[in-house]
């Protein structure tokens, strides 16, 4: 299936994915809204989170088989290392390369705004790990 | 990047709401920058977009 060259794919984007951009956009300050850009066969999502003091820029990148497979989120901002920091500052959000039944992501629930958020939530944890030395919240069974 | 730190109130105040949204579904408000703002037990529909909900991610 793939997201871009399907049926299936192209009703999800213009039915789910877009109007949830267009509703995170809404009203939001210029460089901190969503936009959106093919490259290749995926779709990148390319903004700004500001959860405290500090400015992150961040990608989320829809692969031709999302929602399938989760939407992999990368800071592009360089960070410290810390927990739940994969290879080439790949966030660790949903249990990433675990079976479908383990995965915390759920194709029929989320949409590219959820891992957004999720990665906001990820970036506030990282602002207490970068005091603190502890990631404050406990790692979902 | 010249990380600036959060103070100790500002901090303890995030961990409340971090801890908050995993464990009781709170949501977490964001500014029009999605700079955190505080807490709220109910949004309304039209807001939730806004709001970091209780999302069930693997950290």
């Amino acid at each position: 299936m793939g997201l871009l060259d399907t049926e299936f794919g192209k009703r999800r984007l213009l039915t789910v994915e877009v109007p949830a951009v267009e509703a995170y956009n809404r009203g939001r300050d210029p460089g901190f809204g969503i936009t959106l850009n093919r490259v290749g066969g995926a779709l990148v999502l390319s903004y700004q989170l500001k959860p405290c003091h500090n400015v992150y820029r961040l990608e989320t990148r829809l692969l031709s088989s999302y929602p399938t497979v989760p939407p992999e989120t990368r800071v592009l901002t360089p960070l410290k290392h810390c927990p739940h920091l994969l290879e080439g500052q790949t966030m660790c959000l949903w249990r990433q390369g675990s079976t479908r039944a383990a995965s915390r992501w759920d194709p029929a629930q989320f949409t590219c705004v959820f891992a957004v958020q999720a990665a906001w939530r990820w970036l506030a944890c990282y602002e207490v790990w970068h005091e603190t030395g502890e990631w404050p919240l406990p790692e979902a069974k | 990047m010249d990380f600036r730190p959060l103070n100790e109130v500002e901090r303890r105040q995030l961990v409340t709401a971090l801890r908050g949204n995993a464990d009781r579904g709170l949501s977490l408000l964001m500014d029009r920058q999605t700079t955190y703002t505080g807490t709220a037990e109910e949004v309304p529909d039209e807001e939730v977009i806004a709001a970091i909900k209780s999302v069930p991610c693997h950290y």
